[in-house]
């Protein structure tokens, strides 16, 4: 059994250390509007930021201030401390949280001499044709800017390549989302599978995750009294579920970008543009309601996840000052009653400081669903 | 006995919000009328139009259309519309405790106490149905933060009218402009649907009319603004809240005309060696930037900062004006790229939605030319990512100017958030003990 590493909660730094060992560079990047493809086909592996167990981001406060969100705080605080020691960042203009992690550590990275790659994706919050175009050229530029910091180029084919390895994982993540219809596998396991993907190379991810779905087929259903979906902020913490399934809920979906969301379906792509295929399917998809015309499809998203997977209660977790998440609840509530699904509302920082008060509000939730 | 709190309207009925404002503003306009002040009716002569030009819109056959953030109203004034700034809701009533915490507490129920008041202030005007008014079109960009992107959206379904959206770039660059271009041509056919108006020769003679008054606007606020670097700045700091007016009635010979009434009395002032300040003896020892927001919750305190100190505030960091004057009025691409342009540089998107190096940019404009030498962070706590770049500019200032800052947390509309005795003492404090500055009041 070698897919243990799937479930080291902690970030690690392994992988990218024995990627760059070879001589190759490793960039961090932020946000669901950076398509990895682009950084694979430069032949640079993608490290996808996280905060998962901050338990102190004093630091990045002095830059950021109380008033910022605790998640983006506390990736700051783990470029500054070391815990990431990469290359460099690539970020789209997610919020303006996230924003202001590059903001910030570009500027932190300079005082410090520290040789950095920071690049900042303009990301459009509307889909149409004008914004799509934009969009294409604004990878096309980060394209050229990673290829000249790996020294290869990205081509039309190395991207066909990279799109094949994150196409396969999206089928493999499909396959996972099935084993947690079936109740095989716990909404805590899924996203400590789903946070591996942050810090390990590709091959690595893929390799470990066949072994571990086909191990996982074979195991009993998880006996529980409610199924659940999570939905809401940046939820890179899987003891924040475990709380919730430790009260005997499971999580059998989510609509989080830590979870299927950054996965999504597969890519399609157009032989005769291929940039563009990426493009179009990263800013037309549903991961976040950063943008400000897809809240409907999102909410619609959510609800048929409900019917899929047999939800019987939403628990919709909003991080303190994270106003992308912040105001669902007044159309998605009464659509997810019409579907006879409850929500339960909780808000929550990047440190678990509020694990007991989760556990009765959760505990509560769940027996509520059970009568 | 503690006084009672002034009533701003009847809790047990429904409000209507612009007809509550209109009678607001008349009131002010009949006591100052019935006080024999001729020379500062200009301040409320514009309030009057702002308020009652909305109000009256349709009884006059025009389309109302509502907006948000950056967007052409120019081209909304040559179809023949007019544009209603959401902003000036919260703007209005942030110092009125009772209705702005009305609005404010609607909105908490369904989103985040973090999301900025403006936002709230508004949207929870709009969930109550209490604007009074209906609204025929909905504009908004996708800026200047995450909180107008929490209030639009549901905004444009609590309308229920014809929306349209600018996506702002995130950078200001050649790209973005082109970008931002491409969909003002875009706006024109939304425009046409919604009037049943045509883009012909007409409309755009119409256009560039509208365009060319708004150009004098821009020079006199630009000329306004050359009248604060003047040491000692006549005009006083509450004066800066009332040129934001200019957002919605660029194009308006209205806001022309008080713009022009201002500069006049300032150049008068000027030559008769006065200002217009509440600063002991005219001395002004103090020259202060507010480099976030403007505190319209309580615009007073700029008074008082005055009156106490001698410290004038010579500019504030979003409301900086830094307008483009429109050139080659008969080439439509020139004129859309330069609308684009225009569109990012409004206060409060100038130097706040995109890197943090474009609001350094703007520090440095104001610092150089209006000779700063008090430096106040009058950080708006809903707006948490010009927070999230405190550091950086805080640090820029201090080793560019020398210059330490203050940073205060306050509620830039809603009063609640924090005393004016608390705010009062926090300033002072700074002044007195860091600044070195004489408490004139003593």
């Amino acid at each position: 059994m070698s897919y243990e590493k799937l479930f080291e909660t902690n970030i690690s730094s392994e992988s990218a250390k024995a990627w760059k060992a070879s001589g190759k560079k490793a960039v961090g990047y932020v946000c669901c509007h950076v398509p990895t493809e682009i950084i694979l086909a430069a032949d640079i592996m993608p490290v996808r930021l996280r905060a998962t167990n901050c338990v102190d981001s004093s630091d990045a406060e002095a830059w950021m201030s109380s008033f910022s969100c605790s998640y983006a705080r506390s990736i700051l605080q783990y470029l500054m401390n070391g815990t990431y020691d990469l290359d460099g960042l690539v970020q789209s203009d997610g919020c303006m949280m996230a924003t202001r992690i590059l903001d910030n550590w570009e500027h932190i990275a300079k005082k410090n001499s520290k040789s950095q790659l920071i690049h900042q994706i303009g990301a459009p919050r509307i889909t149409t044709d004008i914004s799509v175009g934009y969009y294409k050229e604004e990878l096309k530029t980060l394209a050229d800017k990673l290829g000249e910091f790996s020294g290869k180029k990205v081509t039309d084919e190395a991207l066909k390549a990279a799109v094949a390895k994150t196409n396969e994982v999206r089928d493999l993540i499909a396959q996972l989302s099935e084993l947690r219809n079936e109740a095989k596998v716990s909404g805590t396991e899924a996203l400590r599978i789903m946070l591996a993907y942050c810090d390990l190379a590709i091959d690595e991810y893929i390799a470990a995750l066949k072994e571990f779905l086909a191990d996982a087929k074979g195991r009993a259903p998880i006996k529980a009294r409610a199924r659940l979906m999570m939905i809401g902020s940046a939820l890179d913490n899987p003891e924040y579920i475990k709380v919730i399934e430790d009260k005997g809920g499971l999580v059998v979906a989510d609509d989080l970008c830590f979870g299927v969301k950054s996965f999504g379906d597969k890519i399609v792509v157009d032989d005769k543009d291929v940039l563009g295929s990426v493009a179009d399917y990263y800013l037309k998809r549903n991961t976040c309601p950063r943008m400000l015309d897809n809240r409907p499809a999102i909410h619609k998203e959510i609800v048929d996840a409900c019917k899929k997977y047999s939800v019987q209660g939403v628990i919709y977790e909003k991080m303190q000052n994270c106003e992308c998440w912040g105001g669902e609840a007044y159309y998605l509530e009464p659509d997810l009653k019409a579907a006879g699904v409850p929500m339960l509302q909780v808000e929550r920082e990047e440190q678990m400081a509020n694990a007991g008060q989760l556990a009765i509000r959760a505990e509560a939730f769940v027996e509520m669903i059970e009568k | 006995m503690a006084k009672a709190p002034v009533q701003n309207f009847d809790p047990t009925q429904p409000v209507n919000m612009i007809d509550l404002t209109c009678k607001q503003v008349d009131s002010i306009y009949q006591h100052m009328l019935s006080k024999g002040m001729p020379e500062v009716m200009w301040t409320v002569d514009i309030q009057k139009f702002t308020w009652e030009e909305i109000r009256d819109a349709q009884a006059a056959g025009k389309k109302l259309i509502a907006f948000g953030g950056p967007v052409p109203v120019t081209i909304m004034r040559a179809f023949d519309c007019v544009p209603f700034f959401l902003d000036t809701i919260p703007t209005r009533i942030a110092s009125m405790e009772d209705l702005c915490g009305r609005y404010i507490d609607e909105t908490e129920k369904y989103a985040p106490t973090s999301m900025c008041a403006i936002d709230k202030a508004q949207l929870g005007c709009a969930l109550k149905g209490e604007f009074g008014i209906k609204i025929d079109a909905f504009v908004h960009a996708t800026v200047p933060c995450d909180s107008a992107r929490i209030a639009y959206p549901m905004m444009e379904r609590l309308f229920g009218c014809p929306c349209f959206t600018f996506d702002c770039p995130f950078r200001h660059d050649d790209k973005g402009y082109e970008y931002l271009a491409d969909q003002i041509q875009a706006f024109i056919p939304f425009m046409e649907e919604l009037t049943g108006m045509k883009w012909d020769a007409a409309r755009y003679e119409k256009f560039k009319e509208i365009t060319i008054e708004s150009n004098k606007a821009y020079e006199i606020l630009a000329q306004l603004g050359d009248l604060r670097k003047q040491v000692p700045c006549v005009l006083p700091g509450r004066m800066l809240v009332l040129n934001e007016i200019i957002a919605p009635l660029a194009g308006t010979p209205e806001v022309t005309s008080m713009l022009a009434t201002q500069l006049e009395m300032g150049n008068m002032l000027t030559d008769m060696g006065m200002t217009a300040t509440r600063c002991p003896d005219g001395q002004q020892p103090y020259r202060v930037c507010l480099m976030q927001n403007m505190l319209w919750s309580n615009t007073g305190i700029m008074d008082w900062m005055e009156k106490t100190y001698g410290a004038i505030t010579v500019m504030d960091g979003f409301g900086y004006q830094d307008g483009v004057i429109f050139e080659d009025l008969d080439n439509w691409q020139s004129v859309k790229l330069q609308l684009a342009k225009s569109m990012l540089l409004v206060p409060m998107i100038h130097g706040a939605t995109g890197p943090t190096e474009y609001w350094l940019k703007t520090i440095d404009k104001m610092y150089e030319d209006y000779k700063v030498n008090v430096s106040i962070f009058m950080g708006h706590v809903g707006c948490k990512h010009t927070w999230a770049s405190g550091k950086i500019v805080t640090d820029y200032i201090q080793e560019k100017y020398g210059i330490p800052t203050l940073y205060v947390d306050v509620d830039a509309i809603d009063p609640r958030y924090k005393s004016n005795d608390e705010l009062r003492a926090q300033i002072g404090e700074y002044m007195e003990s860091v600044v070195g500055a004489e408490n004139f009041c003593k």
